[in-house]
């Protein structure tokens, strides 16, 4: 007779809440008629969100080992994580209720009657709020799982939802399909990955805690401890689209619907970083001469190779996309710091890239013709004169990708390289400075379409966004903005909660 | 030391009233010209009672100064902008004041037709307030202003008709062959600071002594080229006959009267320097004494009556130079010759300028000829000058010349036998060229080949052209009587008073010599032209002659050694910028670029070349792991 | 708050106020901007006079706390260099907005953006030298690219988008590298005596010499850069070719004295070590640059090629004049970059004007211009004699103590650096015989000469060029205390008179 284990219902509160949320939402899409549906979703969404929101604030200066028994560990760095998560997510849901660039009926086939059929008396499907509030509710309990199960079964929760949402795409759904499978074979095999990996650190450790493990270190047959390693790190540079484990991401950032991409870029990065973080930090912070060498090289590789490829796209998604895999680059500095100043860094920067990238996906999202989205930039040209100010906010974002003083880019930057030189990776300052040079190069070709260059006949226009996207679209630039003159705020607060306890 | 407060006028008076000029523009058409005279006439008033007062004073305290302002003082590096007017300077305040205010004169009839006569004065003005500043400076740096300055004005003034092309690149041509002067005289000054710690002449001339001799070698040297570009010598003397493009009275004043002899000021003021520096002085000697015969040589060939004036003022510097080169006795004769030297050119250049103006800008003395009895005043005051030049006493040019002739022979053993058969031939051919210029133009058959004949110039011409001759007449005799001006400048150019060592010959042979060589020269001239000559120079002649007729190639050479060379190094750097430099620069790009759509292809689209990716990695990651750990 | 951090603010307060002008009210815009910049420029006088001579610490300092958490602050001051500069910088921009009052008017964007992005560029121009705050300065430094990649992109002419992105990589790449010196003197300090950015403290630092010859490095490309010195000039003729002439003006005249400012207060004052160690390079690349320069110059068709590499000659003396470490040569360097900066303003401006009424940038195309516009071509030479350093205009004062300063160290280099004045000589006189003499031909014979607003724009440049050359004095007296400091602290002093007195 086995006895319930005590949770800290309270600390989990902001986890549950929107676990719940997304639950409700399932029975919403059974029994609630399609005309109200949608208006439900959203304000349940965004209620369920701003609530975890009020129940983080409220447990922000407390912090338990023991919250579900030993997997989870609420701490002040889980804390920040979770909120980063919750406010991107508020960002994202804004532009996910943009219900056009979604596909009315997810069952049918790329246009069969039924799509059509769908389209025409307006029964848009709802089902992607639910799977967006799952996938919110496991990206929050990736950065506080202290176990290995627990990661993983994080890992799927948000990942699942994530597969899904990839192939909903309105248009080029055949595109947006491809990339869903892709994304669901992929994830899967670098799930495999880090389960196989936790099974060799059991092996090892004879237990699955982070702390169990860190406390194992250098007791005997280290090749499992080494493998383990090895794997899980594999399975979470997936998630983060480290080289050479990035090569989902182009294609699924192109392909999904743009909003989802955003939801993607900016709130993954958040949760699996996190998660990366504590198990560094945490796990195997005694061990760190092994994995030390490695991650430095793959982040090395990282910089270079994303930045590089970048320069070649012609599509502004994939660019992005390629932008993001450099920016990984850039936080695994953080990452291998492996000192306070390199969590505060990260999670600062985590939050400032994050809203960044959120921004720059809900204005491509916005630039259209009479097809539907372009995301060619050579039909961006002479965007600058048609919507000034939209190419102007685009450009600013780009300049804080490129990590041009005041903008919240490049304070991260700063923040981060100088982590890393602290700890005496100064070949990573140097490469990542480099790379940083190189990226400015494409960044600043977007600029030049953009503005110096003359509208062709067929180039696009900007449609006037919804209410919902333009709060979410200007809050993000804003937040950009702020932070790169008046980083002070959020830095000083990252630092106090730069810290997770064993 | 004394000071006076009148100095700056000396300076001020013709700098501003030239800027006026400039500045006002074509208003001032009318009254330009006037001003411009009656200010260089007030700057010669100023400097002959500064003058006076001098000569009422006792001889150690005739120098005076006048501190201007503190100009440039950074660390130990101090130059005060101020003024020096002694023994040496009046000279040359006088010279400069007294032939430039005739001139002015004489111009203003010349010039009466060209639209552009005042922006001509505004020029004689600034050059007059240059030319007074590079003589009145009392340190290098001062003078290096002044020297510039004459430099500029000669610049504006040989290219005043600049929209001759040939003109402007005559004057571009100046500038340059002087800038490579300048290079002298700047670095002259910087060894100077080095050495001294000071670049005022007083500053310096009192540590001269503890000085080691490269550097004052160095210093002489340096100067000696600075010297070269100014006042036209060999290896720069160039320049000097292109810069006849300028109007006549340009070429009488700042090309024969004054800026081209400045080099003889600037080694006469740095005496101090070149007595401790022998090498420098040898150097001094040599160029002298192969630019007096380069010019000479010159001279026998030219048939534009200016450019023979030019090269005859080439040759004549050369004698000065080479004075200078004799040390603390020769300076004071080199300065003798060059004021006499600055009455009679002068006189003649403008009287060539005159018959210009009666010959409708005729130079070409093949088309002269007979010119004598059309214009005989001018036919008069020319051939004054002309026994003045060729040293037939009692003219100016006999009592200076003969002395230097004479000092170089006293200079004693080879040195002073080689140097004084130079001077001796160089009398020669100058005797001889100077005939020849004046048979062609004013003797023989008319070949002008038009009906109107030429006709005399206008009496504000004349006058001033009447005054000069007085000075070809006279100047010597009054300088050279009871050794005047070597006295006058002892105290500057030969404190301790040294006299001739022993005399290798008494003066009396060497005037004889001089004279008898003289009389060869002339007398060669006049056979050679007797009789009718032809309009067109004749084509077969010496090689000696065609050498002489190309200046002796002097352009061809820098035209094979410099600018060739430059224009292909040029030519190859802006390719070198381009190809190399800049593509290196443009390779960083197209590498990247490349680069990223190579790695692209790696996003082949399949899934399964995906996961072989990742596995790869996770391979790669634990190998390198074990070759860390292991 | 500091008389400096207002003058700071004033052209972005001024830029606000232009953009609540209506876009079609061309007229009031530009004469807002005018009056605005003027009174700055006034102001900036009164702070000159305000400012203590004799006192040669930092004055008119302010500091605010900015990130306390990297102990980043707002701090400004000013000593003698950084004042110099600062006039430099308020003075023409002014007589820029007056000189090219047309400039905006066919550009990409609207004439108001063309002066907002002006004024923003003042405001960094003035930031960028009153910073003594490491990273406060590299804000300044890197943002300033915007603007005038803007600038140059927008409203320049030719192939100028890709001579703006040449620029502005070129720039950045440079900035990039600093960063990651500055990271590393930070992290640095943070051992020694605890985080800071604070340049003072900065300079106490002791740094083990390979590190410091590689952080001296970060800095000194970035410089060598800005200020191009060969081999890392290309961008700059490209960029001058491009933009209009206002911006070359701001662009030559006073952003690529960053560089130069930056070698004085960042690479000697921080690494004093490393500066000996480099200095035998940089002198060589200073004096390659000098002669380079002027062989290019020589070369060129296009008089804003020109102009853009008879500056990187000039560069190279005031690069050779700093690292001479004389306090003639510093104060000459000092002293060369305000020359240089009206000398090249009076250049660009005119030139701009020619360009402006031929239609033309190659040299060839005009002639016999002093007999149509005399006025125009007077200044033109003029401006051309200042270049070549003609006595008794201001740049001989500071090249003659760039090189007197250079020979006291480093006689071979100030040889060689004196040859560049004959091709000083040819690259000025060339282009001047062929624009303004010989025979006027075809397409110039109705050029009309300097309009009133012309000649008021240009005369207060001519006025110093000329002003400057005779009594040097004033600034001589802002600059001298400063430079002789720099050069003591540096661990240098003047050799002394072989002869001494």
């Amino acid at each position: 007779m086995l006895t319930a284990p005590s949770l800290g219902y309270s600390l989990l509160a902001p986890i549950l809440i929107v676990l719940a949320g997304a639950v409700i939402g399932v029975l919403v899409e059974a029994f609630v008629g399609k005309a109200r549906r949608t208006a439900i979703q959203v304000t349940l969404s965004i209620g369920v969100l701003l609530l975890s929101l009020q129940q983080l604030w409220r447990i922000k200066d407390l912090s338990s080992t023991t919250a579900a028994v030993s997997s989870v560990t609420i701490d002040k760095a889980g804390i920040f994580l979770q909120t980063t998560i919750i406010l991107l997510a508020l960002a994202a849901v804004l532009l996910i209720a943009d219900q056009d660039n979604f596909v009315a009926q997810a069952s049918a086939l790329p246009g069969s009657d039924e799509e059509r059929a769908a389209l025409q008396n307006k029964s848009q499907q709802t089902e992607i709020f639910p799977l967006f509030l799952f996938a919110v509710a496991g990206m929050m309990l990736f950065p506080v799982a202290t176990d290995l199960i627990t990661l993983f079964v994080a890992l799927e929760v948000f990942s699942l939802p994530l597969y899904l949402l990839a192939g909903l795409a309105r248009r080029r759904r055949l595109l947006s399909q491809e990339s869903a499978l892709k994304y669901f074979l992929l994830g899967a095999y670098a799930s495999a990955f880090f389960l196989f990996g936790a099974a060799f650190l059991y092996g090892y450790a004879g237990t699955i805690s982070l702390v169990g493990i860190s406390a194992a270190a250098g007791s005997a047959n280290d090749v499992f401890l080494l493998i383990g390693i090895v794997f899980v790190s594999v399975g979470l540079l997936f998630k983060i689209s480290a080289v050479p484990f990035h090569s989902w991401t182009p294609d699924v950032y192109q392909g999904a619907p743009t909003p989802i991409t955003a939801f993607m870029a900016a709130c993954t990065k958040v949760a699996a970083f996190g998660a990366i973080l504590r198990i560094f930090y945490v796990g195997f912070a005694e061990s760190q001469t092994i994995w030390r060498p490695i991650i430095t090289t793959i982040a090395i590789i990282t910089m270079l190779f994303g930045s590089i490829v970048a320069i070649a796209q012609r599509d502004v998604k994939r660019m992005l996309a390629y932008s993001s895999i450099a920016h990984a680059g850039f936080l695994l500095s953080g990452v291998i710091a492996l000192n306070k100043d390199g969590l505060a860094a990260s999670l600062f920067y985590l939050f400032a890239y994050g809203f960044a990238t959120l921004a720059a996906f809900g204005i491509i999202a916005l630039i259209r013709d009479s097809s539907g989205e372009v995301s060619d930039l050579n039909r961006w040209v002479g965007l600058g004169k048609k919507s000034p100010l939209t190419a102007a906010a685009f450009s600013f974002l780009l300049l804080s990708f490129a990590g041009i003083p005041l903008t919240s880019g490049f304070v991260g930057k700063f923040a981060i390289f100088s982590a890393a030189y602290k700890s005496g990776n100064i070949s990573l300052v140097v490469v990542g400075v480099l790379a940083s040079a190189i990226a400015a190069f494409f960044y600043i070709r977007v600029i030049i379409m953009m503005f110096f260059t003359d509208p062709a006949n067929d180039s696009v226009s900007v449609v006037i966004p919804s209410v919902k996207s333009k709060i979410s679209i200007s809050a993000s630039v804003l937040i950009s903005i702020v932070l790169g003159i008046a980083p002070s705020l959020l830095l000083t607060t990252a630092a106090n909660f730069a810290n997770f306890i064993k | 030391m004394l000071t006076s407060a009148n100095l700056v006028w000396l300076v001020a008076l013709p700098l501003f009233s030239s800027a006026i000029l400039l500045l006002a523009g074509k208003r001032s058409n009318s009254w330009g010209h006037v001003m411009a005279t009656i200010v260089s006439a007030c700057t010669f008033t100023v400097g002959a009672v500064e003058f006076f007062a001098m000569q009422g004073r006792e001889e150690e305290s005739r120098a005076v100064t006048q501190k201007l302002f503190t100009w440039i003082s950074v660390g130990s590096f101090n130059v005060d902008a101020s003024l020096l007017l002694d023994q040496l300077s009046i000279c040359f305040v006088l010279l400069i004041t007294g032939v430039g205010t005739l001139i002015h004169i004489y111009s203003i009839a010349y010039m009466s037709h060209d639209l552009d006569r005042r922006r001509f004065f505004a020029y004689l003005n600034f050059f007059i307030a240059a030319m007074l500043l590079l003589v009145l400076g009392d340190s290098y740096l001062n003078l290096y202003v002044g020297w510039e300055g004459v430099g500029l004005a000669s610049y504006l003034l040989i290219g005043f008709w600049n929209q001759k092309p040939a003109y402007a690149t005559a004057a571009k041509k100046a500038f340059i062959a002087n800038r490579v002067g300048d290079v002298g005289l700047s670095l002259a000054i910087m060894i100077a600071f080095a050495t001294f710690g000071d670049v005022s002449f007083a500053g310096i001339k009192d540590q001269t002594e503890n000085a080691s001799s490269t550097q004052l070698t160095a210093i002489g040297l340096m100067l000696l080229l600075a010297a070269c570009g100014k006042s036209a010598q060999f290896p720069l003397q160039s320049w000097l006959g292109d810069a006849m493009a300028g109007p006549t009275p340009v070429s009488a004043l700042i090309h024969a009267a004054t800026m081209v002899t400045a080099g003889v000021y600037l080694i006469t003021r740095s005496n101090f320097i070149f007595d401790e520096a022998p090498i420098a002085q040898m150097m001094v000697l040599i160029i002298g004494g192969v630019t007096l015969l380069f010019g000479a040589i010159i001279g026998t060939a030219k048939d534009d009556i200016k450019k023979a004036l030019a090269a005859s003022t080439m040759s004549q510097i050369g004698y000065m130079i080479l004075a200078t080169g004799l040390g603390p006795i020769g300076y004071a004769f080199a300065i003798m010759h060059l004021l006499t030297h600055g009455f009679f050119k002068a006189s003649m250049f403008l009287g060539a300028g005159s018959v210009m103006h009666g010959m409708k800008d005729e130079v070409n003395m093949r088309k002269f000829g007979g010119v004598g009895k059309f214009m005989p005043i001018t036919a008069l005051t020319f051939g004054l000058g002309y026994l003045a030049i060729i040293g037939v006493p009692p003219f100016a040019g006999f009592y200076s010349k003969d002395k230097i002739i004479e000092t170089a022979f006293n200079a004693g053993g080879i040195k002073g036998i080689t140097l004084g058969v130079a001077t001796l031939l160089g009398a020669m051919i100058t005797a001889f060229y100077m005939t020849r210029v004046v048979i062609l133009t004013f003797f023989g058959n008319e070949r002008w080949g038009h009906k109107d004949e030429p006709h005399e110039s206008p009496a504000l011409m004349l006058i001033p052209i009447g005054l000069l001759s007085l000075g070809s007449i006279a100047s010597g005799f009054i300088l050279s009587k009871g050794e005047g001006l070597v006295n006058w400048l002892e105290p500057i150019v030969n404190p301790l008073k040294e006299h001739h060592a022993e005399e290798f010959l008494p003066p009396i042979v060497v005037s004889v010599m001089t004279l008898l060589v003289v009389i060869i020269g002339v007398s060669i001239a006049v056979f050679k032209y007797r009789g009718d000559q032809l309009a067109i120079a004749p084509t077969k002649v010496s090689l000696l002659t065609k050498a002489a007729r190309r200046d002796l190639f002097q352009d061809d050479l820098n035209e094979v050694v410099l600018m060739r060379p430059g224009q292909s190094l040029v030519s190859n750097l802006l390719s070198l910028d381009y190809r190399i430099i800049d593509g290196l620069v443009r390779a960083v790009g197209s590498v990247s670029i490349t680069a990223g759509s190579k790695l692209r292809t790696l996003q082949n689209g399949y899934v399964r070349s995906y996961a072989l990716m990742t596995v790869i990695g996770a391979l790669a990651l634990l190998i390198v792991i074990w070759a860390v750990t292991a | 708050m500091s008389l400096l951090t207002i003058i700071g603010l004033l052209p972005l307060i001024i830029s606000i106020l232009i953009i609540a002008i209506p876009n079609k009210n061309i007229g009031l815009i530009k004469k807002v901007t005018f009056a605005g910049t003027t009174i700055i420029a006034i102001i900036s006088i009164l702070l000159a006079i305000g400012f203590d001579k004799s006192d040669t610490s930092l004055q008119y300092v302010q500091s605010n706390v900015w990130i306390p958490t990297f102990n980043i602050n707002y701090s400004v001051g000013i000593d003698g260099i950084s004042l110099v500069l600062i006039l430099l910088s308020t003075i023409l921009v002014p007589i820029v907005v007056l000189a090219t009052w047309h400039e905006s008017d066919s550009g990409r964007w609207s004439v108001k953006v063309f002066y907002v992005l002006i004024l923003v560029l003042e405001t960094m121009m003035i930031g960028v030298f009153a910073a003594t705050d490491l990273f406060l300065f590299y804000v300044f430094f890197e943002a300033m690219l915007i603007p005038i990649y803007f600038l140059i992109g927008g409203y320049g002419s030719g192939n100028k988008s890709a001579a703006a992105v040449k620029f502005l990589l070129y720039s950045l790449f440079g900035g990039l590298l600093m960063l990651a010196s500055i990271i590393g003197i930070y992290v640095i300090s943070g051992n020694q005596i605890g985080a800071t950015f604070d340049l003072a403290q900065l300079a106490t630092l002791e740094i083990d010499n390979q590190t410091e010859n590689f952080l001296f490095l970060g800095f000194f490309i970035a410089f060598a850069i800005k200020a191009p010195l060969w081999p890392f000039h290309t961008w700059l003729p490209d960029a001058a070719k491009a933009a209009t002439p206002g911006t070359s003006v701001l662009l030559l005249g006073v952003l690529d004295k960053v560089g130069t400012y930056g070698m004085i207060r960042f690479c000697i004052q921080l690494f004093p070590d490393a500066s000996k160690t480099f200095t035998p390079l940089i002198i060589t690349l200073a004096v390659i640059s000098i002669i380079y320069g002027a062989f290019m110059a020589i070369g060129q068709k296009d008089i804003k090629g020109l102009i853009a590499f008879t500056s990187i000659s000039h560069f190279g003396f005031i690069t050779m004049g700093i690292f001479a470490m004389t306090s003639q040569g510093m104060s000459g360097a000092n002293l060369y970059m305000v020359n240089h900066g009206f000398s090249t303003a009076a250049l660009f401006l005119i030139a701009g004007w020619m360009m402006m009424r031929r239609g033309s940038s190659t040299i060839s195309d005009f002639g016999g211009l002093q007999r149509v516009t005399p006025v125009m071509a007077w200044t033109f030479f003029i401006a051309g004699m200042s270049s070549l350093a003609l006595p008794g205009l201001s740049s001989f004062v500071s090249e003659f103590l760039v090189l007197v300063g250079t020979y006291t160290r480093y006689p071979v280099a100030a040889i060689i650096g004196t040859l560049g004045i004959i091709l000083a000589a040819l690259y000025i006189l060339i282009p001047v015989q062929k624009i303004l003499h010989g025979p006027t031909t075809p397409g110039n014979e109705n050029l009309t000469d300097l309009n009133l607003r012309e000649k008021i724009a240009i005369a207060p440049v001519i006025l110093v060029i000329v002003l400057m050359g005779f009594y040097p004095k004033p600034v001589l007296d802002l600059i001298n205390p400063t430079s002789e400091q720099v050069v003591t602290n540096a661990g240098f002093s003047d050799p002394v008179a072989k002869v001494g007195k």
